[in-house]
């Protein structure tokens, strides 16, 4: 006579609430700190400076405010430039922009026009010799292997347009003393 | 009596939820986020000004300043070379600043204190070696920085 195996199937089930909380938790963090917002900022390899300033928003001028002029490498299908890959300084005029707000500003006519018209609000007084100053800050966050002459036509223009303010991007050293890397938001 | 021992457990639960696919779906919104994730460097800003008359007006200033310290930038057989003024260029960050410094004393004994250093580098000049050189005046406190008016040359072509 065979003995009956007594056959106990339990119900192992796991408990998957808490590791849905965790999960949502993680999910809020990742899309709160992912900024999904229209780029301001381009990638750039900004020059490294020990002085630079934590970039707060001031009490007379607010973030909001201020006007980024990105100067970027980038270059049309993709391509590659070896020259920058390398870490080098690349002096080809066509591969760098001068963007503002993810649009490319590169032609310095519809530069100074867009400058024009952001300075209007921080051009203050009656005097006409100072009618065309304004108040308004510029930021040029210019990549550190741009040739000066890049940031300068954006200064040139800022010069123009009247405004004077202008905040000059740069990294702050890193602690192990590396090439910084691409910065963006 | 008997059905109050169950209550909470998914056996009393006639209409069970399967969270299987909503897992799924959140641990791939999860790596997604975790993928595009980039963390922010440490960015600042340096303070700096243009002339407040050029490009705002043609007509000569009312008056000329000569006093400022001039700092030449220029690209020198792939390399930067700065001078002040009409002195020898200088060979190293100490010296650069040392005269910079020698200047800056010598207005300061004759009564100016209103004195920019004026920063002239030509278009080739790399940023990074400008920004350093403005760096180098913040750091020894020299607050009036300018850029020089900028000679409209075209970058060069080619690497």
């Amino acid at each position: 006579m065979s003995k009956k195996g007594i056959a106990i199937q339990e119900d192992i089930t796991p408990n998957l609430i808490p590791m849905i909380d965790i999960m949502f938790l993680l999910l809020l963090f990742l899309m709160i700190s992912s900024d999904m917002a229209q780029r301001e900022l381009e990638d750039v390899r900004l020059p490294i400076a020990d002085v630079v300033k934590e970039d707060k928003p001031d009490s007379d001028n607010k973030e909001g405010e201020r006007l980024t002029i990105n100067v970027y490498h980038l270059l049309e299908n993709q391509a590659s430039c070896s020259v920058y890959e390398g870490g080098g300084i690349c002096r080809e005029e066509r591969h760098w922009r001068i963007g503002v707000k993810g649009v490319d500003f590169t032609d310095m006519e519809k530069l100074f026009q867009l400058l024009d018209k952001e300075a209007a609000s921080g051009r203050k007084g009656d005097n006409p010799k100072a009618l065309r100053v304004s108040e308004r800050k510029v930021m040029i966050r210019a990549d550190g292997a741009a040739p000066y002459g890049m940031p300068q036509k954006a200064m040139n223009v800022c010069a123009r347009a009247g405004m004077y303010k202008i905040d000059v991007g740069a990294a702050q050293p890193s602690p192990d003393g590396g090439a910084p890397k691409k910065s963006s938001h | 009596m008997a059905g109050s021992s169950n209550i909470g457990e998914a056996s009393d639960n006639p209409v069970g939820i399967n969270v299987v696919p909503m897992v799924d779906v959140i641990f791939c919104l999860c790596l997604f986020f975790m993928c595009s994730l980039k963390f922010k460097q440490l960015e600042g800003k340096i303070e700096t000004w243009l002339p407040k008359d050029r490009g705002v007006e043609q007509t000569p200033p009312d008056k000329i300043v000569l006093e400022e310290i001039r700092v030449f930038m220029r690209w020198i057989d792939g390399r930067t070379v700065t001078k002040v003024g009409n002195r020898a260029p200088a060979g190293s960050d100490l010296e650069l600043m040392q005269t910079i410094n020698q200047m800056s004393n010598d207005y300061k004994k004759l009564g100016k204190t209103e004195f920019p250093v004026l920063i002239d580098a030509l278009h080739d000049v790399p940023w990074k070696d400008v920004i350093h050189v403005l760096d180098l005046c913040k750091k020894d406190k020299l607050e009036r920085i300018e850029f020089a008016a900028p000679i409209e040359l075209p970058v060069k072509s080619g690497n």
